[in-house]
C-alpha cells in the first residue's frame, strides 16, 4: 500500500490535471495542442532532481501508478469498439492489409536507422509503433518501463507528442503534391494510432483535394479505426517480436562481421 | 504488484480523471464518476482475468480491451448504457492524468534519456515517415486491387 499512501504523487497530480484542463485546448496556426501535453511538461519540471521537489522514490511509485493509468484508458479505446464490431467485420481487404504498412514502415524504416546509430535494445521499443498509450502500455507491460525497451518507448513517445503531429503535416501535404498516391490510399496512411498525428496529416491532403474531402475523411476514420481496434493485437503478435527478433539478428550478424574481420587480421 | 493495491489505486486515478473530465468538458462530476467507475470495473475483471494461471501469460491491457469490447458489443446485455455511460467521460480527459503521471516520473529517467538523446530524433522522423509512407503505398495497392480508384 506504499503506492497508494505516497499523497504528494497523488495531490500534485490532481493539481497538474486540473490546471492543464483550465487551460483547455489551444489552436496555434494548424497545430493543436491538449492539455495532455502541458501534464507531461508541467509534471516533468515538479520531477526535475534539481528542484527537489519529488525524490527518486517518488518518482518510481508515479512510474508505478501511469501503467495502472493506462488500464483505464485502455478500457475507455476498448469501449469504443463493441458498437463498431459489424462495420469491422465488413471492412474490406485494403483496411486490413494496410495495417500491414503501419507495423512494417516503422519497423524497417526506424529499426535499421537506429541500429546504425548505434542505439542498443532501445531501438526495439523505439521502432516497433508509433509509440501511443497502447504502445507504452504493451511494452512496460512486456519488458517494464525501467528497461532498455521502455526507455525507448518512452523517449519516442516524447518526441511524438512534441513534434510528431508537425512532422506528419509536413511529410503528407510533399507525398500529396507528387501526386503519385491516390487521396483514398493516403487518407487510410493517416490513420494512424495517434489522434493529432491523424488530424496533422489529414488537413493538407483535403486541403489538396477539396472536391473529395468527405470520402477523405471516411477513409482515414476507418482506417483509423482499424488501427485501434487490430493495432493492440498486431502489437502485441507480431510488431514487437518482429522487432526484438529483427534486433537479435543484426546484432548477430555485425558481431559475426566483426569477429571475421578481427580473424582476418 | 499488489491486488488490492491496484483496485485501490484504479479508483483514486478514477476519481482525478473524474476531477478533470468535469473541469475541462465540463459534464458534471456524478455523471463523470459514473463513467469511470465503468471503466474501472472493466480494468478490475481485465486485470483479474490475467492474474488466472495460465491466461497470466498474456499481458493485462490485452484482457481489459478483450473485456471493454465484449461488454460494449451487441452480444453483451447492458451494453447500450455501457456505452452511453461511458460516453461522458472524454478520452483526452483520461490522457491528461495518464501523462501527469508519465511527467512526475520523468525526473529519474533524464539521465538515461540524455544519453540517446540526438539519436531518438532522426529515429522517430523515420518512424513516424514508416508508418504513414508503407500504409498508404499498401492501401494503393489494394485499392486499386478492389477496384476503389
Amino acid at each position: 500500500m506504499e503506492i497508494l499512501r505516497d499523497y504528494r504523487v497523488h495531490l500534485l497530480a490532481l493539481l497538474v490535471v486540473a490546471v492543464c484542463e483550465l487551460i483547455g485546448r489551444q489552436t496555434i496556426w494548424i497545430i493543436t495542442i491538449y492539455p495532455m501535453l502541458y501534464a507531461m511538461i508541467i509534471g516533468g519540471m515538479i520531477s526535475l532532481p534539481k528542484l527537489k521537489i519529488l525524490k527518486e522514490k517518488n518518482m518510481h511509485n508515479a512510474s508505478a501508478v501511469m501503467i495502472v493509468t493506462l488500464m483505464l484508458l485502455i478500457a475507455k479505446l476498448g469501449v469504443a469498439v463493441g458498437p463498431k464490431i459489424n462495420e469491422i467485420l465488413n471492412a474490406k481487404m485494403a483496411l486490413i492489409f494496410q495495417e500491414l504498412g503501419h507495423f512494417a514502415g516503422t519497423i524497417l524504416l526506424g529499426l535499421p536507422l537506429a541500429m546504425m546509430l548505434g542505439m542498443g535494445r532501445e531501438a526495439v521499443g523505439a521502432t516497433y509503433s508509433v509509440a501511443r498509450e497502447p504502445n507504452i502500455a504493451i511494452v512496460a507491460d512486456k519488458y517494464g518501463l525501467d528497461s532498455p525497451e521502455g526507455r525507448g518507448v518512452m523517449a519516442m513517445y516524447v518526441c511524438g507528442t512534441l513534434y510528431g503531429a508537425i512532422w506528419m503535416s509536413i511529410l503528407a501535404s510533399i507525398i500529396a503534391r507528387l501526386d503519385i498516391i491516390h487521396p483514398y490510399a493516403l487518407a487510410m496512411g493517416a490513420g494512424v494510432g495517434s489522434g493529432s498525428m491523424m488530424a496533422a496529416s489529414l488537413a493538407p491532403i483535403s486541403d489538396l483535394y477539396p472536391n473529395m474531402a468527405g470520402e477523405i475523411k471516411a477513409y482515414a476514420t476507418a482506417a483509423n479505426l482499424m488501427s485501434s481496434v487490430l493495432g493492440i493485437y498486431i502489437y502485441i503478435l507480431f510488431s514487437l517480436p518482429f522487432a526484438s527478433f529483427l534486433y537479435n539478428t543484426f546484432s548477430r550478424l555485425r558481431s559475426k562481421k566483426s569477429s571475421q574481420k578481427a580473424g582476418d587480421k | 504488484m499488489k491486488i488490492l493495491e491496484t483496485i485501490f489505486l484504479l479508483i483514486l486515478v478514477a476519481i482525478i480523471m473524474a476531477a478533470g473530465n468535469t473541469i475541462g468538458y465540463n459534464i458534471n462530476f456524478i455523471s463523470s464518476l459514473q463513467a469511470l467507475a465503468i471503466l474501472v470495473v472493466i480494468s478490475i475483471v481485465g486485470f483479474l482475468i490475467s492474474k488466472l494461471p495460465i491466461l497470466k501469460k498474456l499481458p493485462v491491457i490485452l484482457w481489459v480491451s478483450v473485456v471493454a469490447a465484449f461488454v460494449s458489443s451487441p452480444i453483451f446485455p447492458g451494453h447500450e448504457i455501457v456505452v452511453q455511460v461511458t460516453d461522458q467521460v472524454s478520452l483526452l480527459a483520461i490522457c491528461t492524468p495518464v501523462l501527469a503521471y508519465a511527467g512526475l516520473a520523468i525526473g529519474k529517467d533524464l539521465a538515461l534519456f540524455k544519453r540517446i538523446s540526438w539519436r531518438i530524433i532522426p529515429v522517430s522522423l523515420a518512424v513516424f515517415s514508416g508508418t504513414f509512407i508503407f500504409a498508404a503505398l499498401i492501401a494503393q495497392l489494394t485499392l486499386h486491387w478492389e477496384g476503389i480508384i
